[in-house]
């Protein structure tokens, strides 16, 4: 009798002792390779490896590379047998080429393995439209969520677009942030007129992706897309029109030299006091409120990305996802889902990354030290998903449309003509790639 | 037996380097021909890619993207080369003297194709940019009004050529030079005592002496001037429009942007024709140049004889 009470007291012991277990204990002293862009948000993640290492156990080692040279180098790893990296961060269209190659694991099984799933980590709290954007793959249009679609990784990283304003220009001319596209443009053009050597709005524009992005961003505000629901190319319509003239409109009454302008010449020339308005990535709010390198640190509202037809802000930026070849998956799960939590994403945050998750953008201490995090909060409602393409073949029609648009700012070609020879290219890039083949035949 | 064996001890000998060259210089060659004649994306193995003939270089032909950069690329080698060759000759013939400080004048020349050409790049697009740049500044001091050096496609074309003649000139003038202090003094004694004037010894001797070593230093200069990436791609990452987009930088978007590695190949390839065909070219011409200097020799040693 002694030695059955004996017995059942070890087993509820060692079922308490199970009960109780720490999810991390198995993988202690591993040693996981990530590899991270050069990007202010991952150099804050960089700075809160050390608290994870010391909870867990597990130890991190950064390859950390400019992020055109981080594709190059995963285009590489990917395609190994045995992989070098156990987690990687991946800008927003490799989604399409690595998804699609089938190079990601499926997040669903680790999400599913009790051992590994946090219970507390609440997906809710994750913004949606960086989770539809950078996250889920094979529901609508193959990139998108929908009843089959599955999460091949996870917002970390991930930016979208807001207006920031010279705060001292607008009051000194009793102005008012625009809300609207007609507002905005009309406001684009009177303040060189008030405020003479500055320039309207810095925007990106040099030749191929920035010029791109640029029209893009106005397009899908106007009502605009790039395809129809057949993959017909509808760049060309009115709405499409309208973004080119608007964004010839902002560079030709903005800074000097705007054709030429990458982000960060942009975001200089803000910072430099060049132009009154900005709109852009909030990734480059940090830096307008550090007085070491803006000179108008201080005099900077920020407001939500104005409207046109509708109220669409761009999604972008990076993700977090476990290679096929990573020699240490759940580890690597482990370090995700400790990154993305509602832990990590604050922590990262208050080392002055991007959040990926609403309760981070409302908890007052962050808006206490970034004051301007409660807009970013409210402007990512209504972040659009689906901006821009994200399927194998948009490199080329991207460049197409960057290089088209840069001629419609610096050689005067007529948007409705320049957008016809887009949306005729665009055709056959989609049909050679197989798009129409299920159309029914003419 | 014996002697046959002796004939084929040398090729033996010759054998490993030859088989290490094979591999070396052949294989990658042979690999970017295989890869033009697929349709290969970077996510695959070479192995997984589908052959698709000759259909990449069909596309090329019907490639107005292309096209353009392939005339780009011919009008910028062909001004950059021009003007690196006249100046650097230029300078070559100005500093070839003895003169106190000439060797410091001459090191200070041939500094800019030392710097790296990102930093060339870098800095030149510093000194382009439309607010603060040097240029600008100045035409601003001289009340002139500032020039558009990189948002305008004529102007950026003109820029990236100044900014490469910056950079090359130096090479010229250095082989340049060297070639001027290799020439026989004999001859130029021999012009300078029959009362030769400067310009004479220039264009009758110094430029007809040096004529092989010129059409070599022009090829190189040439061939590089067709690969030219990193300065264009820093300074204007070929806009506005295309209008500076050289070829090798529409060869390494295809590869790395456009993700298409096979048509990439199909454009290093023709490349590859193209700068073969000028350098058989350039080489005929100088063993015709040979020829005929050979030949009027020996008609002048019949007449004297």
């Amino acid at each position: 009798m002694r030695h059955w009470k004996l017995t059942g007291a070890a087993i509820a012991v060692a079922i308490a002792g199970a009960a109780g277990a720490d999810p991390y204990e198995e993988y202690a002293g591993t040693t996981l390779v990530v590899n991270f862009p050069a990007h202010p948000h991952y150099d804050a993640a960089i700075r809160v490896l050390d608290q994870f290492t010391e909870e867990t156990g597990i130890e991190v080692e950064v390859d950390q590379l400019q992020y055109l040279k981080m594709r190059e180098r995963q285009t590489l790893e990917l395609t190994k047998d045995e992989g070098d990296y156990d987690l990687i961060a991946f800008v927003v269209f490799s989604k399409a080429d690595y998804v699609y190659a089938d190079q990601l694991e499926n997040l669903a099984r680790y999400f599913m393995n009790p051992r590994l799933a946090d219970p507390g980590y609440d997906q809710a709290d994750l913004i949606p439209g960086y989770v539809e954007n950078i996250g889920v793959a094979g529901g609508a249009k193959g990139y998108l969520p929908g009843q089959l679609g599955s999460a091949y990784g996870v917002p970390f990283g991930a930016e979208t677009s807001i207006l920031a304003y010279r705060t001292d220009i607008f009051e000194r001319h009793g102005l008012t942030p625009p809300d609207t596209y007609e507002e905005l443009l009309d406001l684009a053009c009177r303040i060189p007129e008030l405020e003479p050597g500055v320039g309207g709005m810095a925007s990106r524009a040099a030749s191929g992706h920035q010029a791109s992005h640029a029209f893009l961003l106005h397009l899908a505000p106007l009502g605009g897309k790039v395809f129809d629901d057949a993959w017909e190319p509808v760049i060309n319509d009115e709405a499409g029109v309208a973004a080119a003239n608007a964004l010839k409109t902002i560079v030709d009454c903005g800074p000097e030299g705007g054709t030429t302008f990458g982000p960060a010449e942009a975001a200089a020339a803000f910072k430099q006091g060049q132009a009154a308005m900005f709109l852009d990535s909030i990734a480059f709010a940090a830096g307008f409120e550090d007085p070491s390198e803006s000179t108008v640190a201080g005099k900077v509202g920020y407001v939500m990305h104005p409207m046109g037809e509708r109220r669409a802000s761009q999604t972008g930026g990076f993700g977090l996802a476990i290679p096929k070849n990573a020699p240490n998956k759940e580890a690597a799960f482990l370090l995700l889902q400790w990154l993305t939590s509602k832990e990590g994403d604050f922590a990262v945050a208050m080392e002055g990354g991007n959040p990926s998750r609403f309760s981070t953008y409302a908890d007052p201490e962050l808006n206490a030290k970034y004051p301007y995090s409660e807009t970013f909060g409210e402007a990512l409602k209504f972040a659009d998903p689906d901006w821009r393409p994200i399927i194998p073949v948009w490199g080329s029609i991207n460049a197409d449309i960057g290089t088209t648009m840069s001629q419609v700012l610096t050689e005067g070609l007529d948007p409705q003509e320049a957008l016809d020879g887009v949306a005729e290219r665009t055709r056959d890039t989609m049909e050679e790639a197989g798009y129409y083949t299920w159309s029914p035949a003419e | 037996m014996l002697a046959n064996a002796n004939r084929l001890t040398p090729y033996l000998f010759l054998a490993p380097a030859v088989a290490v060259m094979a591999v070396a210089l052949l294989y990658p060659i042979g690999y970017m021909i295989w890869a033009s004649f697929l349709d290969w994306n970077p996510s695959q193995r070479i192995g997984e890619a589908d052959f698709v003939g000759l259909r990449n270089y069909v596309d090329l032909l019907g490639d107005a993207a292309f096209r353009e950069s392939f005339w780009v690329t011919i009008r910028f080698a062909a001004i950059v080369v021009a003007f690196e060759m006249v100046l650097g000759v230029g300078l070559a013939l100005l500093l070839d003297r003895e003169l106190r400080g000439m060797t410091l004048l001459r090191t200070v020349f041939i500094l800019p194709m030392m710097i790296a050409p990102i930093v060339v790049g870098l800095v030149w697009r510093y000194m382009y940019h439309p607010t603060v740049g040097t240029f600008n500044r100045v035409l601003d001091d001289l009340g002139l009004p500032s020039a558009p050096w990189l948002s305008d496609g004529d102007w950026a074309f003109a820029s990236v050529v100044i900014a490469d003649v910056w950079q090359w000139t130096p090479f010229i003038f250095i082989l340049s030079l060297a070639a001027l202090q290799s020439l026989p003094r004999s001859a130029i004694e021999a012009a300078r005592i029959d009362g030769a004037t400067g310009w004479q010894m220039i264009r009758h001797i110094k430029i007809p002496l040096m004529m092989p070593v010129l059409i070599v230093t022009a090829l190189l200069r040439m061939i590089d001037a067709f690969k030219v990436l990193e300065v264009i791609l820093v300074l204007t990452n070929g806009g506005p429009g295309l209008s500076t987009e050289i070829l090798a930088l529409r060869i390494s978007r295809t590869a790395s942007e456009f993700r298409e590695l096979g048509y990439a190949a199909a454009m290093s390839n023709l490349l590859l024709i193209l700068l073969l065909v000028l350098t058989l070219a350039m080489f005929g011409y100088t063993r015709l140049t040979e020829a005929r200097t050979a030949r009027l020799a020996r008609a002048r040693e019949i007449e004297v004889g």
